[in-house]
């Protein structure tokens, strides 16, 4: 007895020394996001892309040797102290050369260890040029940046919707101030239209309880409340509370990933009239619905607002890997520069920002709007405009 | 610990960055950074004073070296003593204000202070708002920025020796033992009815050790390349005290083999995510339920239990 | 500020207030008995408000029932730590707040790992808002804040009206001559930390409809009590059940005056003013 379970474990240490012998090497992609805390459904949903993406990519093949996906998630809590630390690991212990990022936030502190290391930020959060321009090469942003779709699509919902008094409520943090500004922008471009910004205001990141901010900003009676820079939750307790004030008009969410039953869950009824950009109503491709079964199939949970995006980003790099030959990041960041892609699940994808940003760091997808109607999602039929 | 350790332990401190690969470089400039704040902070607990947003005093040496050095052009060498000296003016005004209060008054109050130091940055754009000021210089020796953690590792290592040895030092003085005798009011004033200033004295000790965490903050800030309100919030704060928890609070190195051993650990735990957090909080209530006197008393507890003779 | 706005401004304050007590209440009477700040307390509340949604959404309990359990859990939340930590660390101040920091975090880890990083709601038991001459409050929170205060009022039954409270408030007063004159402190204790947990619970329950649920919700609860029980004095019921409708007015009035983000500092403001001028808070006792 005894003998024959030694037997059994010196076959199975024996099988598990010899296992990387047989397999691929690993190419590890890193996910530096937050993966506790408030923010936490973003980083856990690149995970599952990542994840996702691995099982279609397979094996590849780089410079005559054989590759598999590997995920190495490293938590950041959205704090740049400890995404400094996590890039350390990645870079210097770990031998992780290309890895999400998420937050505008952090990348303050990140960015230069960036620039020396020549790290390959695959870049999820919103705020525009100052973190995609030519100083930063290896950096691309794989999602819609607030100033993209703030130019490209706000004035065409303006219009649509006989929007002319615009206030912004939000979070008092670099994402809310930087909407904010944004904003005031875009409507000041508008203002032969008769468009005008009427009122702000930033409130706790934390905060739940929106009334008083709320009292102030309706005082103004504004026709749209942008609240582009808070989560779903929060964005259903500001519509909820707003209709409880005797608020009719409509809400206007660019950059962020909105659910309609967790909004229609909060605030009821009042949750009709919210905008939001990035929904996809009806899915928009086949690839985006098989990976939203294979993603609820899989971790038994609707699926998270980042995971096509992080699962387009991994297979889109790898694909650039493979043809670059090489595992060089900069020589990687100049073939995807200049590649479109076909298997993003929102459509064709291709990079933008040349005049914008300085350059082609900025990912370019279809992008729809949509519109909660009887507590649904509704096409916003508007067209969408390109970045330069 | 022996002179022949310390001098021991000081050695291994030097040969470190020749042997270390960058990454276990970076490991231990973070430890310095956690084990000198977690030994000023125990200076402020020795007096039974339990500093609750200590993080908040970071926060001011490392802003005052980056608004300094980056909106105002001084040298980041003269940010780094300037930084002590903005957080030992705060710990000043504050001490005479608050250190009156006692046991949770005091706790509460310096939790409040933190939380508006960093309202307070976080208000004000030309503080960085909330985003907070990138591209923080590091100094330069004979005209090179000290960019590798290598070089960085040097003026590091100098701030954490001299404040952790002026902190031991201080203990062993007759104001270091005067200090323990304040730990309640009735003693308080027993203490002052023999002549120790005892209000005088807490307002120094509490300086003393704000101007040493705040001077580590500007190289913290200088490392980091980087500054916001976020970094050194109340969750430092907590840590900090959870790092003096573990290590023990019976004698002046359990608070820096606490600090040393979770942030080592922490470096370990980055995939796992609320994981880490209930480590470290498991860690926290076994070592205060079953070992009072942190995980410094453990070798002897050992010896004792079996009875090892030495 | 017209006065309209000023009457809605107040309403909201004296509602928000009244949802704030709740919480406080628990804390204070906590630290009456045992002299210990439980920062743990702010996890209860958020346990409540998980609790509401687990019974009564996902398990579709009967409203009544879904509360009769969230009362019992919570009293046995906190027979079970006041027993296995509290009592154990008596008398050792420093050591019982960061142990209550240690099972705050515990509890707020596993919490995460249980229920994921997606936001929980609740849908609205009683939709509607009731509007008198302008001023308008929705009914859910007008009828959580009415329940709360009957709350107090149940709880200044308790400890002025039965021997249990009898049996408090002479420990609160000298706890080594009730001691001797045969009062059973840590039954006394082990109550006032069950009913510290209950009323905790109960308040995370009363909001889980109104407002979005995660388990990072209990660090904002457990921040407006420490503000709250400070001003009204550490201890002291009647300064609690004051000073929490005074920051919820505070608080609303400020916003509409000044702005959210400056009506935050403003309470913050408040409570350092207090801890300098009057430490022993506006109805403590020294």
């Amino acid at each position: 007895m005894f003998r024959s379970f030694i037997a059994a474990a010196l076959t199975a240490a024996a099988s598990l020394a010899a296992a990387p012998a047989l397999a691929q090497e690993a190419f590890k992609i890193g996910n530096l996001s937050p993966l506790s805390g408030p923010a936490a459904a973003f980083g856990i949903g690149i995970n599952r892309g990542i994840e996702l993406a691995a099982e279609d990519v397979g094996t590849f093949t780089v410079a005559g040797r054989q590759y598999k996906l590997e995920l190495a998630p490293y938590d950041t809590s959205l704090d740049p102290g400890k995404t400094v630390a996590a890039l350390n690991r990645a870079v210097l212990n770990d031998n992780v050369k290309y890895g999400f990022i998420l937050g505008a936030a952090v990348h303050g502190a990140v960015l230069p260890i960036v620039r020396q290391t020549g790290f390959f930020d695959i870049f999820m959060g919103a705020a525009g040029r100052e973190i995609t321009n030519a100083e930063n090469p290896t950096v691309f942003r794989f999602m819609a940046s607030s100033d993209q779709l703030y130019y490209t699509f706000t004035p065409e919902i303006y219009r649509k919707l006989g929007i002319k008094r615009v206030a912004f409520l939000g979070p008092n943090n670099d994402l809310g101030r930087s909407d904010v500004r944004t904003l005031k922008d875009v409507a000041a471009r508008l203002k032969g239209e008769g468009v005008e910004f009427v009122g702000e205001e930033l409130v706790e990141i934390n905060a739940k309880d929106f009334q008083a901010a709320l009292l102030r900003l309706l005082a103004r009676n504004p026709d749209a409340i942008d609240t582009n820079a808070s989560p779903t939750g929060t964005v259903g307790l500001i519509a909820k509370q707003a209709r409880e004030l005797g608020y009719k008009g409509h809400f206007i969410s660019s950059t962020a990933v909105l659910e309609a039953k967790a909004l229609v869950s909060i605030a009821g009824a009042g949750a009709d009239n919210i905008v939001a950009y990035r929904i996809w109503s009806n899915p928009p491709t086949k690839l985006y619905q098989e990976i939203a079964e294979r993603h609820e199939k899989k971790y038994k949970e609707a699926t998270l607002g980042t995971v096509w995006e992080a699962y387009a980003a991994t297979r889109w790099v790898v694909e650039a890997v493979v043809k670059a030959g090489s595992f060089d990041t900069r020589r990687v960041a100049e073939q995807l520069a200049g590649s479109t892609f076909q298997f993003h699940p929102y459509g064709p994808a291709s990079w933008g920002g040349t005049k914008s940003h300085g350059a082609r760091r900025q990912i370019q997808t279809p992008l729809p709007a949509s519109i909660i109607k009887g507590g649904k999602w509704e096409p916003l039929d508007v067209r969408m405009g390109t970045l330069e | 610990m022996t002179v022949a350790r310390v001098a021991a332990l000081l050695l291994a401190l030097i040969v470190l960055p020749f042997v270390a690969t960058p990454y276990a470089l970076h490991v231990a400039i973070v430890v310095l950074f956690n084990v000198t704040y977690t030994a000023a902070l125990y200076a402020v607990l020795r007096m039974g004073y339990l500093s609750l947003g200590h993080a908040g005093f970071i926060a001011l040496g490392a802003y005052t070296c980056v608004i300094l050095s980056v909106r105002l052009g001084v040298s980041p060498w003269l940010g780094i003593p300037a930084g002590g000296l903005v957080a030992g003016l705060f710990a000043w005004g504050l001490g005479a204000l608050t250190l009156r209060l006692r046991g949770i008054y005091f706790a509460l109050a310096i939790f409040a202070f933190g939380e508006i130091v960093t309202a307070f940055f976080r208000a004000f754009d030309w503080f960085g708002g909330p985003a907070g000021i990138p591209g923080v210089p590091r100094p330069a020796f004979l005209g090179t920025p000290l960019a590798s953690h290598f070089a960085f590792y040097w003026p590091v290592l100098v701030v954490a020796v001299l404040g952790i040895a002026i902190l031991y030092r201080l203990q062993y003085t007759r104001f270091g033992a005067a200090l323990l005798t304040l730990k309640t009011a009735e003693s308080e004033r027993l203490a002052e009815s023999v002549g120790i200033p005892a209000a005088r004295y807490k307002t120094a000790n509490f300086v003393v050790s704000c101007v040493i965490t705040g001077t580590m903050g500007t190289l913290h800030a200088q490392y980091l390349l980087f500054v916001n309100p976020q970094v050194f919030g109340s969750t430092m704060s907590t840590d900090l005290l959870i790092y003096a928890m573990v290590g023990g609070l019976a004698g002046f190195w359990g608070p820096i083999l606490g600090a040393g051993l979770l942030t080592a650990l922490g470096e370990q735990l980055f995939s796992v995510g609320y994981w880490k957090t209930l480590v470290y909080a498991a860690i926290l209530m076994v070592v205060i339920m079953v070992l009072p006197g942190g995980l410094a008393d453990l070798p002897r507890r050992l010896r004792a239990h079996f009875g090892a003779p030495r | 500020m017209t006065p309209l706005l000023l009457a809605q401004g107040l309403a909201i304050g004296l509602v928000n207030g009244a949802l704030y007590i709740l919480t406080a209440l628990g804390l204070t009477l906590i630290y009456g008995i045992l002299h210990i700040v439980n920062f743990a307390h702010g996890e209860i509340y958020m346990l409540g408000a998980m609790a509401v949604y687990v019974f009564f959404v996902v398990l579709q309990w009967p409203l009544g029932a879904a509360l009769a359990a969230i009362v019992l859990l919570a009293a046995l939340l906190g027979l079970a730590i006041e027993r296995g930590v509290f009592r154990n660390l008596r008398g050792q101040w420093m050591q019982l707040l960061v142990a209550s920091v240690g099972i705050s975090l515990i509890i707020q880890s596993l919490s995460w790992i249980a229920f994921g990083a997606q936001e929980k709601n609740v849908p609205s038991v009683l939709p509607g808002v009731v509007a008198l001459a302008g001023v308008r409050v929705p009914i859910e929170r007008l009828a959580a804040a009415g329940v709360a205060l009957v709350l107090v009022a149940a709880l200044y039954w308790v400890v002025y009206r039965t021997r249990t409270g009898l049996a408090m408030r002479a420990i609160e007063e000298d706890e080594e001559t009730a001691r001797m004159l045969g009062v059973n402190a840590d039954r006394v204790a082990a109550v006032a930390v069950a009913l510290g947990f209950i009323l905790a619970g109960l308040g995370g329950a009363f909001v889980a409809p109104i407002y979005s649920l995660n388990p990072g919700m209990g660090l904002e609860a457990i921040l407006m009590s420490f503000i709250i029980i400070i001003i009204g004095g550490l201890g002291s019921i009647t300064g609690t059940v004051l000073a929490g409708l005074a920051i919820g007015v505070l608080q609303s009035i400020g916003a509409l005056a000044l702005g959210a983000e400056a009506a935050h500092v403003l309470v913050f403001a408040a409570m350092i003013a207090v801890l300098i001028l009057r430490p022993q808070g506006l109805l403590g006792r020294g």
